[in-house]
């Protein structure tokens, strides 16, 4: 079992070098593996698509829902399966790490989290085990849910409309299929695809900072002044620092620094010479 | 920090509204933000033409009755008492306010209009290109032109491949950049059947005045036809 | 008074003394003659462009990139290298001592510099022109077109680098020189208008040209370093350059339309022979309230970027309330109009014809900063009207009117005479019959910077009534230029206050003023303004 998981794990990190600019790891994945786009998202593609709000879902208590109730505020859907006890919990697990590093937003009051299983064969008794095994999600506040598909006949045109492929492997025993979290706009617009194993909680705080679309209450002026320091780098697949907009801050205060220095300087010498004049 | 505090309350007024807009509007009440465009058009240029005439006038009258009738006269307004200067400040400053406060009250209304997405939508994703545009249907299919069924609303889901174009409609009285790296939206609704078509408005180099193609609003059922026979 | 006159007069010409001139009246002229080459150069370029639409397809470019190159110039010669230095080199450095009685600027041998700086990049500019790829970035150069483009952006940012830093040069100078060289006794409200709005130019250039010169410099890292600042695909923002940019073009616009405003000041209080209306009003709260908004209203150039929402609300509403400081100085333009005593001359006229520019010019911004109207008006030639009307017209009629009106004071000679009069009537009848054809067809749907409209053929008709405008505003501006050229040499003699203005700078000094500017040193009485005529 841990031979497996290290498997897929390995997998995982492969996946996030196929992205990376860290090619050279690729070698080192055997021929007979499979094509490391599969495990990418065509952002291109996909980008600002709407997913479709009445899905119906069924939840871990049973309750059937559909998918838009989980809307109305940034949605990170997470797409994996229930028997898979290698990297779906690897991912779901991270996201975990990962979100309890996000100090600034509070899950369940400005997001919410969604796992949704793709396997036709996933159950309520399935998903109980692996969210027991994925421990403490309730311990960063409500608003984690775990799902599955009501009628299977959609998972696979869901998936493909977000540009998410995965597929089954008889010889390993397992599904391919990328690491992806998905950041989903109040709306349930697609607005940005992080990967596991490759992002940090910042990353997290600033894709959930994306997928608000720009509305931020008042309160959260911090929170938008923060996302406009950074800004989303496709090639690295993470945030990186917005440089010209520090190079702009420094040079206005460079501007108003000369404007004040000067009015100040001569202001003093002018009195200098006014107290010259009087002796 | 008076300004501040008015911007932070502007904004909170601003959020409450774009949370309060109703989400959900019926297919039956879809705006006609061409119609609505048109209004508020027209409604400015009444404006600005009182105002413009008001002073125009104003300005001839002067500069008539009172030309120098002799080289040495000298003009004899007085010195304004300070009730009368800031009376002369104020009261202006009040007048343009409230045709600037009333102006932007009308203009966000149309905004909102303009910016929330009717439910029922057909989504059609839009690329540019140097020089040229590309539609992309939901069910896969690429075009040249865009062809849209009447009485549905479209949304328009758009990038750019290279440089920032930018997509104008002026049938629908619309435009919005496309950029590479950013997805824009912008909706309109075909309410008739006409044949129109899109311009690039941004700068985008050697082509950008020929970037043009023809967007036709058609009966659903040649829509449907015209779609299948693309695929 | 007249020996000084004299002696100056009969000066021998001496380039040597021009080119190391430290006098800022000598750089003041510089200035005029260097930004009338742009104009001249960038006015060509304008004439080309209508000549090329005024027909549906090529005319007789080879590509469209003839005609973006051509684009290119006239923005970026006619704001940066004609409007700027035109408004704040010449006019500011030319009456700005004169008029706060001060023998020259505070630091004349770095303003001396600043010409020079200014003739490089002039040259620079110019030799833009002759290279194989000519910038075609429009003066705005947004990326990622100016950085995948075949065209020499470097030749802007370089450009922009020499002409800013001019600017800023320029602008300490200027500031240290209001403050600290007033003559003893003029207080703050004593000052001219055109003092007060060049004070208020410099100031935003000091503030904000930094940022824009960040800006530039990053999009040159950008195409020849291979950087990203501006690049999307790793990790850039293609809409942090236009947020720059814009952060100071829009400031920018204050800094030609502020000192414009001034000289129309001038001369209608000088003309009308009255009091400036409610001139602590116009100066704090006209003057400066359009240098307190002017930062915060930017995002109007961004309406249809897809900026938040909000943003685009928030900025209509400041956009806006431009028109209550705006409303403030129409104010008091129009209120120095009341029982006046007007008389009529050529700088007069300019004035008059700048009165209406500023009306519709204004006015039709309203409907522009209307966030919801500009989704469609946004790069129509209703919006290319709008700001020749405004920015670009208003401010050269500007610089045009105050030549005429400091003619005898630069020269010595009249200018104003009835070939003054036939030119200012070619243009300004020709500038409406350009820009009316093109505020009608922008709403529907005639986009901006086009040199083929063929898909929109029910336009032709304006666009050949423009380009018959167009002709008809140059064959003025020629006229004009020719004028001024043979008045300054053979003008007949200006008696020494030909316009009995009491502003200081035609009370105390000669005509021309020598070096040093006044024979006797001044000083002002407590209760003296430039615009007491009525005591």
């Amino acid at each position: 079992m841990l031979k497996v998981r290290t498997l897929i794990t390995g997998m995982l990190l492969c996946s996030t070098f196929a992205i990376s600019t860290a090619r050279a790891q690729y070698n080192r994945v055997p021929e007979s593996y499979i094509d490391p786009s599969t495990f990418q998202i065509d952002e291109q593609k996909v980008l600002g698509v709407k997913v479709d709000k009445n899905l119906a879902l069924i939840d871990e208590s049973g309750q059937p829902f559909t998918l838009g109730e989980k809307l109305g505020k940034p949605l990170i859907l997470v797409l994996s399966y229930y028997t898979c006890d290698g990297s779906c919990s690897v991912i779901n697990a991270d996201l975990r790490d990962r979100l309890e590093g996000v100090t600034d937003l509070k899950m369940g009051k400005d997001f919410e989290v969604l796992t949704i299983s793709f396997d036709k064969q996933d159950n309520l008794e399935k998903l109980g085990v692996f969210k027991k095994h994925l421990e403490d999600t309730e311990k960063l506040g409500k608003g984690w849910s775990f799902a599955t598909f009501k009628d299977s006949e959609q998972i696979k045109p869901f998936a493909d409309r977000l540009g998410f492929n995965y597929f089954w492997s008889p010889t390993d025993r397992t599904f391919f299929h990328p690491g992806a979290f998905l950041f989903l706009s109040a709306e349930g617009r697609l607005i940005r695809v992080l990967y596991s194993q490759t992002v940090e909680s910042k990353d997290v705080e600033l894709a959930v900072f994306d997928a608000k679309q720009g509305k931020f209450r008042p309160n959260e002026i911090i929170n938008f002044a923060t996302s406009l320091c950074y800004s989303y780098n496709y090639k690295e697949g993470r945030y990186t620092y917005n440089i010209p907009l520090f190079v702009a801050v420094g040079s206005l205060t460079f501007g108003v620094t000369a404007f004040s220095g000067s009015v100040f300087v001569f202001r003093r010498r002018r009195k200098e010479r006014e107290k010259k004049l009087e002796t | 920090m008076k300004l501040k505090r008015f911007f932070s309350v502007l904004n909170g007024a601003a959020m409450a509204l774009l949370f309060a807009t109703p989400a959900f509007a019926a297919a039956g009440d879809t705006p006609d933000t061409r119609a609505d465009w048109d209004e508020l058009w027209h409604e400015v240029l009444v404006d600005i033409t009182v105002i413009g005439v008001i002073f125009i006038v104003a300005a001839i009258y002067m500069l008539i009755r009172f030309k120098a009738t002799n080289p040495e006269q000298v003009g004899t307004a007085t010195r304004l008492t300070t009730a009368n200067a800031i009376g002369w400040a104020l009261i202006p400053a009040a007048i343009f306010m409230a045709d600037d406060f009333y102006l932007a009250a009308k203009g966000w209304t149309v905004w909102d209009h303009q910016r929330t997405v009717p439910e029922n939508a057909m989504e059609v994703k839009v690329t540019g290109y140097q020089w040229y545009w590309e539609f992309e249907y939901e069910d896969g299919t690429t075009t040249d032109e865009l062809k849209v069924p009447v009485g549905t609303p479209v949304v328009l889901r758009m990038t750019s491949d290279d440089v920032i174009h930018s997509f104008g409609l002026p049938y629908y009285r619309l435009t919005e950049d496309v950029m590479p790296g950013r997805i824009t939206y912008i909706w309109f609704n075909p309410i008739e059947e006409v044949e129109t078509l899109v311009t690039c408005r941004e700068f985008c180099g050697n082509s950008h005045s020929e970037m043009f193609t023809a967007v036709e609003a058609i009966a659903p059922a040649e829509f449907e036809k015209w779609l299948a026979e693309q695929g | 008074m007249s020996t000084a006159t004299t002696t100056h007069d009969q000066e021998a010409f001496n380039l040597k003394e021009w080119i190391f001139t430290t006098d800022h009246k000598r750089i003041g002229v510089m200035y005029l003659i260097g930004s009338m080459a742009a104009f001249a150069v960038a006015g060509m370029m304008a004439l080309m462009m209508r000549l090329e639409q005024a027909n549906i397809g090529a005319q007789f470019i080879e590509t469209g990139t003839d005609y973006n190159e051509w684009l290119y110039f006239h923005g970026a010669a006619m704001i940066l290298a004609f409007l700027i230095p035109g408004l704040t080199g010449f006019a500011a450095n030319y009456f700005l001592p004169l008029m706060i009685g001060a023998a020259d600027v505070a630091f004349p041998r770095i303003n001396a510099f600043s010409i020079w700086l200014f003739y490089f990049a002039i040259v620079l500019a110019l030799l833009s022109v002759v290279v194989p790829d000519t910038p075609d970035i429009m003066w705005t150069g947004y990326p990622p077109y100016a950085v995948t483009t075949e065209g020499n952006t470097s030749f802007y940012v370089f450009t922009v680098h020499l002409l800013g830093f001019s600017s800023i040069l320029g602008a300490v100078n200027f500031l240290v020189t209001v403050i600290y060289m007033r003559a003893p006794g003029m207080g703050w409200n004593q000052l001219n208008i055109f003092v007060w709005t060049t004070l208020a130019a410099f100031v935003l250039q000091l503030v904000f040209i930094p940022v824009l010169a960040a800006a530039v410099t990053l999009l040159l890292f950008d195409k020849y370093l291979g950087t990203h600042f501006f690049d999307p695909a790793a990790g850039g923002d293609v809409l942090l350059y236009q947020n720059l940019f814009w952060f100071y073009s829009h400031p920018a616009v204050y800094v030609i339309f502020l000192p414009a405003v001034g000289i129309l000041f001038e001369i209608i209080a000088t003309m009308a022979k009255n009091q400036i209306f409610n001139y602590k009003v116009c100066v704090y709260g006209g003057i400066g309230g359009v240098v307190a908004i002017g930062g915060e209203v930017w995002i109007h150039h961004l309406y249809v970027t897809g900026m938040p929402d909000w943003l685009r609300i928030g900025m209509m509403i400041s956009t806006l309330l431009i028109s209550v400081p705006v409303g403030l100085i129409v104010m008091s333009l129009w209120g120095t109009l009341w029982r006046a005593a007007i008389s009529y001359n050529v700088a007069m006229m300019y004035s008059v014809a700048m009165l209406y520019l500023i009306m519709v010019g204004g006015l039709t911004g309203i409907p522009l900063a209307m966030t919801s109207l500009t989704v469609h008006l946004s790069e129509t030639s209703f919006i290319h009207a709008h700001f020749h009307f405004i920015m670009g017209l208003f401010s050269t009629y500007a610089v045009f009117a105050a030549v005429y009106y400091w003619f005898p004071k630069m020269t010595g000679r009249m200018a104003d005479n009835g070939w003054a009069r036939i030119s200012f009537w070619l243009n300004f009848i020709g500038i409406n019959v350009t820009f009316w054809p093109l505020f009608i067809i922008g709403p529907q749907g005639m986009p901006r910077r086009y040199w083929n409209y063929e898909m929109f053929p029910q336009f032709e008709a304006y666009h050949e009534v423009a380009t018959v405008g167009a002709f008809l505003t140059a064959a003025g501006v020629a006229i004009m230029i020719i004028n001024w050229i043979t008045s300054a040499i053979s003008g007949p003699k200006a008696p020494a206050n030909p316009w009995n203005s009491r502003s200081l700078e035609w009370t105390h000094a000669p005509n021309p003023p020598g070096p040093g500017n006044f024979p006797e040193a001044v000083t002002v009485a407590d209760d003296w303004t430039p615009y007491d005529y009525n005591k």
